[in-house]
This record gives structure tokens, C-alpha cells and sequence, in this order.
């Protein structure tokens, strides 16, 4: 129908790459003073996880001494030792700095693959639907049964109790969820007129997906992970807490499991409230950051 | 005399409601600042009359109705009267709004369909609106309901019936009964038929122009379709980004309009060919409704109008009514006649889409 | 077929589509499967070059899944679809693809129909880019071309998102993007009932100059029977899945036959002053496609129904003007059974 090329002076025909939607999901969460709160606690957090081996005065294994060379038990905060010691004479400030890095692995590799995983299953099963979805729904529904905590406990204790095998554990755990809320989302992107348009121009199933279904539900994406990154951290922490967690590694919980099994949780205030504290504002940044993004995003609590 | 004939006695008597909306000016609060959805709008519905409001979307046809039911959301600046049988209610507290909803005015609007619990019967729908508002016994209740579903023309064994056993068409009609229930003086119905086809459309209208007929109640009609309007309604009002442009008598309205914006809606409004007579062209408006955020100086039809001049873009015409009633909004008014017949050739509006 | 105005380009040969309900787990189990939903039930249209054929009835009378089943979204489960005489109905991969190609879909929405995440200028260039149409260049060049047809500044609007356009502009970019991939044959599914009055006619006129421009061949489908006489040459009647009425828009509009088709002119209200509708009070609402009632389908709700009706269905015999009418009252079949009954004429006409 064209034989030749026809001339034009129209520019070239641009849109939003990735980088830009994401510039644009970041301006939104600046509109918000919550999610902004938020995002400068993780950022702080952050700096804190890389910066960990810097910061810590000591090595966290670190047996702190008295003068007379015996082990500085229970020693309240003092100017070498800020957030005081534990009941083995270890340097509460440097366990604490150090947890840091155990929570920020755990939660964004377990988020990472969490939401990798409900992503392929809930796109799967929600968009191609029928027979496939039936299958999906069905193992994500037997997956679903299975309680949490339970599971984990004898997961970890048959698997062994290493970094890796939560990850794995806490992965198992939440892909399920995520799988259907993200399934739902897609459900409803794939009735949208401009779906059922690409598939009548001729358009793969490939080209959909990419192109109308994951830009559209990203949002539901991210929120699964931002979640995902706080029940990773609660998980392990609870894990840790039960005597399940990584021995050759310092996490939050594992603090408070020690200062629990040495009887000190009531008396060390000085031990059990930095890896309370940091769990709290960990999680609560999450949310705060998930919730503004939400409301952000929203179009219907938002008004142009 | 059985109870129901007792109640439906009592309910007979209630008066139809007499509404005058004055200098009604609505501006809804975004974080942009006011937009000024209603601009200065007053009519009034003499009792056992019909208004039909009529307008494209958005300009703020539902804004007025939701204002006179105060349904208007927090952050909104309401200004004006309301007068309801010469009681101002705009404004009233929660308490005082119960005595007034459903009793004295009730609303039916075009999602209302989609509004019913889907976990209750229909019947004990109707039973609980009824019972919210008079202390009568509940077979009473279902006595009534029975009887207002025989109204709208469905049969009472399906009182029982669950809203998604019944089509669209259906749920508008109980909804429909649901609020003739108490007989209010005044009904509001915002688009009742919108998004139904035509078939539905025409017996749910025909429903609505009987309980006109037969219980005489005051209402205001709110629709785009001016065909129904013209059939249902003794006034109508024309509205245009949240001012009244023109009202009066419908035959004068809608035969004779006097204000532009009217002459194009009549000329866009798709009509059945008329055996041995040509049929008109269909033509459309140009351009698109000014932002209200920043409403433009001079007549809000300007920027869309044939006809407009240097006055219409430097001053806003009063709306001004003659003597029969007739009001326009339009600083040629006089001109009608003229501009009448050259809005019928699509070039008129040809060449202002090309000035666009 | 008696019309042989303009070479066919799309025509449907007793089409059927029928659905599957869903069995509960529970009947599935115990073999047993629902009736089907006959949405379309022996449908023969044809569709010629540079003509515009409008389809009107009543929601859920099966206008879209013909729309749909025309365009091959849906695989027809019996009868044909021919495109320029060949088959189309059962097309699998390229072959669909490239039918795909020819055959395009403008849907009601204006709102959804477009994707707010891409601008004006991407979402025409889709389609092309789904064929693998040309270099950048070339592709601009045809994105300027559809955009000029449905008379929006490309240089203005090339950027923007659907977010900034009205209603009305953007069912003009859909149809935009339908064009740009220069099909032969359009179905336009109820594209300005969405719409706005005041702008509907311009949507209207649009459809209308590009099929005399370009040679279109397009299927019109709206509830509304008024909007259908302003831009088609041709009308069909729909009824649960059967063509009730078939013939040139002016004779069908100025009498129609078929007692469904009266009603549907009955419902539309009129503003001529003076004028008065005939009432014709349907009965009931419309059986389902899963529970087709024997004989006539509109038995159920005609007001000039017999025994014969309810038990012998009438096909769509072609009466001497060339209009196809599917009634015992025009097939000779009540005047033989029924002598002194007659056909009721229009009696819309003011
Ligand atoms: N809650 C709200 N906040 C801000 N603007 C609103 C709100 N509701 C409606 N509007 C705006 O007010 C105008 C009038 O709306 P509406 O009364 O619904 O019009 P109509 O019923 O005539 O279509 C529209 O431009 C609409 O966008
Ligand atoms: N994909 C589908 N699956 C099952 N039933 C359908 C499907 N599409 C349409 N139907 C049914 O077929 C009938 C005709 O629908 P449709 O073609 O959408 O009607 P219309 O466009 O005339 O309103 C309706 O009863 C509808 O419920
Ligand atoms: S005032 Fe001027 S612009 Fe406004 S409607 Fe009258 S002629 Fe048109
Ligand atoms: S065949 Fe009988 S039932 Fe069917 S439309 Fe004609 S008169 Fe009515
Ligand atoms: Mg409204
Ligand atoms: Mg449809």
C-alpha cells in the first residue's frame, strides 16, 4: 500500500522507558511526608548495613574485658561501650550494627525472589486463565494451607539453620500470597479494552504481557515487595528469636534470643531495646513507604 | 379501613413539595484550589411540576442534585438557599437531614442499580428504607413495598428475590419503588436511565411519567437526552459549565431555544426521520467545556459559540427572563430567530470548528 | 442475496458462536455440561466496499460476538466468515495474523480503550510495530497519515497522554490506531454511545467520510436505531442471535416490518412537537441464550403472536422490495392458517 517511504516531519515517536516510570513513582512517593519519613529511615538503615564493619567499635564476637581480665558481663552503657554488654561480653552497639546487614540481605533477597516468583505465577495463571490458572490456583491453594510459623520451624531445623535455607524458607512462605494478589490484578488489566485490542491487531501473548499487563500492575508489584522485604525481616527475626537462625552470623532476633535465654530480657534494657527499636522502625518504614505509594498512586484518593 | 389502607392514606396526603433553589454556587475543594462547579444556578420546581435538567457531562448537573440531598463531599464550599417548601435546607444537621431524606426527598441515581446488598432480598430492602422512617409493624412494611412493586410493574412474588436474579432493568425499577415508598413530595432522578438501552430506557420512563401522573409528585429529571426530557417534563433548565444558560416552558425551550449552546444540543440529538420531510443533518458542537479551575472572563459558550463576539469574551450576559418565563444567558438573546436558522446549517459550526 | 451495490467485502454465511458456560466443579465431576450460550445463531451478512452496514437490537442480543466473531476474536463455531470470498473462520497463526491486518475493531469505550501509560504516538505505532511494519521512519509517516485522518494535529498531540484528550478525541484516536494498519473493513462497536451529544456527530461523520475515502467496508453496531440512519446504507435488526430485519436504512427506518423492529422505534423517544408514539408494551424480558423458546424467538413478547408462531420458527424470507423479514406475518404462513389477519403496518410514522 506504501510503495515508497513518505516523507515526514513528525519527531520520533517516544515515550516512558523504565527509568522514567520509575523517576515518576519517585516523585509520587516524594508528594507523600509519610513514605518520605519512610524512605529516610531505609536510606539511613541502609547507609548503616554497608557501613556496618566502619561503624562497629569491635568485632561483634568481640569478648569485652575488665581490667582485671575478667568477662564484662552485663555492663550498662558506658562511654567504651555505648549501648553497654551483653551476658557473654559482647559489644551490644556492635551486634546491633551488624544485625543491619543480616536484616537488609534477608529481606531484599527473599523480597527479590518473592517477588519474582508470585509475579511469573499470578501474570501466568491470570492472564492466559482456564486450565493453566486452574492448575496454578490449585498448588498456590495447597501452598496456602500450610501454616507459617510450623512450617518454618521444622523447614529450618530439618534443613539446617543457615542464612541461605531462611531465605529459602521465607521465600517458600511468601510467594503464595503474592501470587494471588497479583493474579487478581492481572485479572482485571487483562479485561481492559486495550488488551482485548492488541489481541485482535495480532498482537503475542509476549507483547501483551510486557507491553499492557506488568506496566500496569507494577504497582501492585511493588507494594507485594515492599511488604514482602517486612515479613522477611519479622520472619527471620521470629526464627532467630526460636534459636533457629545463622550461629556464625549476628541478627536482630538472635540478640533476643540470647538475651531471652540468659534470663536478661527484663534487666538489660540496654540489649534488648536497639534490635527492637531497629526491627520497629525497619518495618514501619516499609509501610509507611508502601502506604504513601498507594495513596500516591491511586488515582481515585488522588485528584488531578 | 385495614392498616394499609391506613397508611397509604396517611401517606396520600403528604403535599407535593414546592423547590426553589436560589443563587446556588458549589465549589468543590482540590489541591489545586476551588473549582467552581456550580456558578450562581437557582430554579424552582412548582409543586407537581417536572424540571428537567438537562447539559453534557460535566457540567454540573449532578453536582446540583447532590447539593440539594447536602450529599456533597467535606472539603466543598456551598453557598445559596435551598428552600423545600419554604425551609431552607441546606446546611440542616445529620438529625434534621433524616427527617428530610426519603421522607420528604428521595433520589434515584443511575448507579443506584448497582447500589442494592447483594446478601439482603429486595423486599427487605424496601421494608428497612420504609421502617427507618415510620414505626409501623414489618408485614405493614411489606404490605407497602408489595404495593410499589405493582408501581413500577413487577410482581410482588419477586419481593423475595435476590438483586442478581434480576436484569438491569429490573433493579432500576426496584430502586424506583424503593424510593416512592415513603411518597416523598419531591423526587430527584439523576440519569435513571443512562447506560440502559432504549427498550429499558422507554419502560422504565414510562413508569417514571406514570407515578407523575397518577401521584403527582414534584420532580426534578436529570438526563443528556433531551427527547426524554421533552416527553416527561412541563420546564426545562439547560446548564453549561455550572451556570443555568437558558429555562422555561420545554416546548419554548426545546422549539424555539435562545441560546446557542441549546440550538446545538438540538441539532446534535440523533432524531427518527420524519416520514416526507428531509432530516437535518446531524452536527456536533466544537471544541470542548472551558476548566473550571480558571473559568474564562466572558461567556463560558464562547470558546464554542458561532455566534460569539468581542462583548461575549469580555463580559458574562446575565441570565434574563422575558416575560413568559423564558430565561437566557446569552448577550444576543434578541437575536434568536436569526441565529436559530443559521445554526441549523452545519457550516456555522463548521467555520467556528476552523477558528478553533 | 439480492443487494449487489458494491464488491462484498466481509460476509458472514449462517454464522454461529456459541459459548461454553463454565460447569461448576460438581457437574463437571458428574459429566454433565450446561446448555450452550447460542449468542449467535445463523447469521448470514454481507458487507460490501465503501458501504456501511448498521446493526441494531437490544443489549445481549448478540451484535458484539458477531462484531467480534467478524474480526475473528472469537473462532465461529459454525458456518463461515468469508473475506473477499476466501475463508476466514478457522485461520490459525500467520494466516490470522495477517486478517488481523485487514479486519480492525473500534470498541465503546473511549476510556479504556486507550493506554494511559502510552503516549498518542506510541499507541498508533503499536500495531505496526505487532506486524513489524517498516523502519522508524516510514512508521512516522503513516502515524501522521492516520492521525490527518481523524483530524488530529499530530504536532500537538503526538506526546500527549490519553489523560489529556476528551472523550472525543480520544475515540478518534482509536480509530486512528484501526486505521493506521490500512484494513479493508472496520467494525466500530457502539463507538459513540459513550460519547457525549454534542460531539457524537462528529464521530459519526468521521466513520462516514473515511469509508467513501478509503473504500471501508464497515459494520456500524449500536443499541440506538436513531443514530443508525445519519451514516448507514444498510440496516440489520438483531434478535437472541437471529437477523430479525434486513434492508436499505431509509425503508426500514420509514416502515418497519418485523414487530421487533417497531418496538425498538416505539422506544425511541421523540421531540417532534405534535408527534405520538405508538405504544407497544413488550411482555417479559428477553429469554436467555441458554433457553431459546421453540418457533419464533420474539413469540415469547410479540404482541401479534399465534399458535404457529410458538411452534414453527419463520425464516428470513426476502420480500418483493428486496427487504428481508424474518415473520410469519410476511411469509404467508398466518394468511394461509390465520385468513383475515393481517400484517400490521408501521405505525410509527407521525
Ligand atoms: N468530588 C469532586 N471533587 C472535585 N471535582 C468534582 C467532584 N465531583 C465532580 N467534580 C467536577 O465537577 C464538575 C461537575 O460534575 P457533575 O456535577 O458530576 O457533572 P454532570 O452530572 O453534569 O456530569 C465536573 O467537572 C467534575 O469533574
Ligand atoms: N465470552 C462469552 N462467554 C459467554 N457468554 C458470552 C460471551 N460473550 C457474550 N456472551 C453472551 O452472549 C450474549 C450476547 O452478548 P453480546 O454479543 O455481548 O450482546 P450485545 O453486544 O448485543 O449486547 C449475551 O447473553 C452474553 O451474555
Ligand atoms: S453570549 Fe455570545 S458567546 Fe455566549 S452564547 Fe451568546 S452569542 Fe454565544
Ligand atoms: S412470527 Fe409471530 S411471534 Fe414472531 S414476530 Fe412474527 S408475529 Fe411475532
Ligand atoms: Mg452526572
Ligand atoms: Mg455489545
Amino acid at each position: 500500500m506504501s510503495q515508497s517511504t513518505p516523507k515526514t516531519d513528525l519527531p520520533p515517536i517516544a515515550g516512558k522507558g523504565m527509568l522514567a516510570a520509575a523517576r515518576e513513582s519517585f516523585i509520587l512517593l516524594i508528594g507523600d511526608s509519610f513514605a518520605v519519613a519512610g524512605m529516610v529511615i531505609l536510606t539511613i538503615f541502609a547507609a548503616i548495613a554497608i557501613f556496618a564493619p566502619w561503624l562497629a567499635p569491635y568485632d561483634p564476637f568481640q569478648a569485652m574485658l575488665t581490667e582485671s581480665g575478667r568477662l564484662l558481663r552485663l555492663a550498662p552503657p558506658s562511654s567504651a561501650n555505648p549501648f553497654g554488654t551483653t551476658a557473654f561480653g559482647n559489644d551490644v552497639l556492635s551486634q546491633f550494627l551488624y544485625g543491619f546487614r543480616v536484616a537488609f540481605i534477608v529481606g531484599l533477597v527473599a523480597a527479590f525472589a518473592v517477588g519474582i516468583i508470585s509475579t511469573v505465577f499470578g501474570v501466568v495463571a491470570g492472564y492466559f486463565g482456564g486450565l493453566i490458572d486452574d492448575v496454578l490456583m490449585r498448588i498456590t491453594d495447597v501452598a496456602l494451607s500450610i501454616p507459617t510459623l510450623p512450617f518454618s520451624i521444622v523447614a529450618v531445623a530439618l534443613l539446617g539453620p543457615s542464612i541461605e535455607n531462611i531465605v529459602l524458607v521465607i521465600t517458600l512462605l511468601f510467594w503464595r500470597n503474592g501470587a494471588r494478589i497479583i493474579r487478581s490484578a492481572v485479572l482485571t488489566e487483562r479485561e481492559r479494552v486495550y488488551v482485548k485490542w492488541a489481541r485482535a491487531a495480532g498482537a503475542s501473548h509476549i507483547h501483551i504481557i510486557m507491553r499492557h499487563i506488568l506496566p500496569n500492575i507494577f504497582r501492585v508489584v511493588f507494594l507485594w515487595i515492599t511488604m514482602s522485604v517486612a515479613f522477611a525481616v519479622l520472619t527471620e527475626a521470629s526464627l532467630s528469636f526460636l534459636g533457629l537462625g545463622d550461629p556464625t552470623v549476628i541478627s536482630w532476633g538472635q540478640m533476643l534470643n540470647t538475651a531471652f535465654s540468659s534470663g536478661s530480657l527484663r534487666t538489660a534494657w540496654w540489649w534488648v531495646l536497639p534490635p527492637s527499636l531497629g526491627l520497629i522502625f525497619l518495618v514501619s518504614s516499609l509501610y509507611l513507604i508502601g502506604r504513601g505509594y498507594e495513596e500516591q498512586a491511586n488515582p481515585r484518593l488522588r485528584r488531578r | 379501613m385495614t392498616a394499609l389502607q391506613d397508611l397509604n392514606a396517611r401517606l396520600a396526603q403528604k403535599p407535593a413539595a414546592r423547590l426553589e433553589v436560589k443563587n446556588l454556587c458549589v465549589a468543590y475543594g482540590t489541591f489545586r484550589g476551588p473549582f467552581n462547579a456550580i456558578d450562581n444556578v437557582s430554579f424552582t420546581v412548582e409543586p407537581g411540576t417536572t424540571l428537567g435538567l438537562v447539559g453534557e457531562s460535566g457540567c454540573g448537573k449532578s453536582t446540583v442534585v447532590k447539593a440539594i440531598m447536602n450529599l456533597l463531599p467535606e472539603a466543598t464550599t456551598v453557598t445559596g438557599d435551598v428552600l423545600l417548601n419554604g425551609k431552607n435546607i441546606l446546611g440542616l444537621s445529620d438529625k434534621a437531614l433524616q427527617q428530610v431524606r426519603w421522607t420528604q426527598i428521595s433520589l434515584i441515581t443511575q448507579s443506584a442499580m448497582n447500589s442494592l446488598d447483594p446478601v439482603l432480598c429486595i423486599g427487605d430492602q424496601i421494608v428497612e428504607s420504609i421502617l427507618a422512617h415510620e414505626k409501623i409493624p414489618y408485614g405493614l412494611a411489606w404490605a407497602r413495598a408489595a404495593e410499589m412493586f405493582a408501581v413500577v410493574g413487577l410482581p410482588a412474588a419477586r419481593l423475595r428475590e435476590f438483586p442478581h436474579q434480576f436484569s438491569g432493568g429490573m433493579r432500576q425499577r426496584a430502586v424506583i419503588a424503593m424510593a416512592l415508598s415513603l411518597n416523598a413530595g419531591m423526587l430527584l432522578a439523576d440519569e435513571p436511565t443512562t447506560a440502559l438501552d432504549p427498550i429499558m430506557q422507554d419502560q422504565i420512563m414510562t413508569r417514571i411519567r406514570g407515578i407523575h401522573e397518577h401521584l403527582r409528585r414534584s420532580m426534578i429529571l436529570v438526563t443528556h437526552d433531551i427527547a426524554v426530557v421533552s416527553e416527561t417534563c412541563e420546564t426545562t433548565a439547560v446548564m453549561y459549565a455550572g451556570k443555568l444558560v437558558e429555562s422555561g416552558a420545554t416546548a419554548d425551550v426545546l422549539q424555539r431555544p435562545r441560546h446557542p449552546y441549546t440550538m446545538g444540543l438540538q441539532n446534535a440529538f440523533p432524531k427518527l426521520p420524519v416520514r416526507g420531510t428531509s432530516r437535518q443533518p446531524l452536527i456536533s458542537i466544537p471544541g470542548t467545556v472551558p476548566n473550571l479551575l480558571m473559568p474564562p472572563r466572558g461567556c463560558r459558550f464562547a470558546s464554542r459559540c458561532p455566534f460569539a463576539a468581542a462583548l461575549c469574551h469580555a463580559e458574562q450576559p446575565e441570565l434574563i427572563q422575558s416575560s413568559d418565563g423564558h430565561a437566557v444567558a446569552c448577550h444576543f438573546a434578541e437575536r434568536a430567530p436569526e441565529f436559530r436558522l443559521a445554526a441549523r446549517q452545519a457550516e456555522t459550526w463548521r467555520a467556528k470548528e476552523a477558528a478553533i | 442475496m439480492t443487494r449487489a451495490s458494491t464488491p462484498a467485502v466481509v460476509t458472514a454465511e449462517n454464522l454461529q458462536t456459541h459459548f461454553q458456560a463454565r460447569a461448576g466443579l460438581v457437574s463437571a465431576l458428574a459429566g454433565r455440561t450446561p446448555p450452550a450460550i447460542r449468542a449467535l445463531d445463523g447469521v448470514d451478512l454481507t458487507i460490501g466496499e465503501r458501504e456501511i452496514v448498521g446493526l441494531v437490537g437490544e443489549s445481549g442480543c448478540g451484535k458484539s460476538t458477531l462484531g467480534m466473531s467478524l474480526v475473528r476474536m472469537y473462532e465461529p463455531t459454525g458456518g463461515d466468515v468469508l473475506y473477499h470470498s476466501e475463508p476466514v473462520t478457522h485461520l490459525k497463526g500467520r494466516a490470522l495474523k495477517q486478517y488481523r491486518r485487514e479486519a480492525q475493531i473500534i470498541f465503546q469505550d473511549p476510556y479504556s480503550s486507550l493506554n494511559p501509560r502510552l503516549t498518542i504516538g506510541q499507541i498508533i505505532e503499536e500495531p505496526l510495530k505487532i506486524h513489524g511494519i517498516g523502519p522508524a521512519l516510514e512508521r512516522r509517516a503513516l502515524i501522521a497519515r492516520a492521525l490527518d485522518h481523524v483530524r488530529i494535529p499530530a504536532s500537538t498531540h503526538l506526546d500527549s497522554y490519553p489523560s489529556d484528550l476528551s472523550g472525543g478525541q480520544r475515540q478518534r484516536v482509536a480509530i486512528a490506531r484501526a486505521l493506521v494498519l490500512e484494513p479493508r473493513f472496520i467494525v466500530a462497536d457502539e463507538p459513540v454511545s459513550m460519547l457525549d451529544v454534542s460531539i457524537q456527530a462528529s464521530v459519526l461523520e468521521l466513520l462516514d467520510e473515511l469509508s467513501r475515502e478509503l473504500g471501508l467496508a464497515v459494520l456500524y453496531i449500536s443499541h440506538d436505531i436513531a443514530t443508525v440512519g445519519y451514516i448507514c446504507n444498510h440496516v440489520a435488526v438483531m434478535y437472541l442471535g437471529q437477523i430479525v430485519e434486513e434492508g436499505p436504512a431509509e425503508d426500514i427506518l420509514a416502515e418497519p416490518l418485523h414487530p421487533y423492529t417497531q418496538r425498538l422505534m416505539a422506544a425511541i423517544p421523540n421531540m417532534t412537537p405534535g408527534a405520538v408514539r405508538s405504544r407497544i408494551e413488550l411482555k417479559g424480558d428477553v429469554p436467555s441464550p441458554q433457553n431459546i423458546p421453540p418457533g419464533c424467538r420474539f413469540s415469547s413478547r410479540c404482541p401479534f403472536a399465534t399458535d404457529l408462531c410458538t411452534s414453527v420458527a419463520p425464516e428470513l424470507a426476502t420480500l418483493a422490495d428486496g427487504r428481508r423479514v424474518r415473520c410469519h406475518l410476511y411469509d404467508g404462513a398466518i394468511a394461509e392458517a390465520y385468513p383475515g389477519l393481517t400484517p400490521p403496518r408501521a405505525e410509527i410514522a407521525a
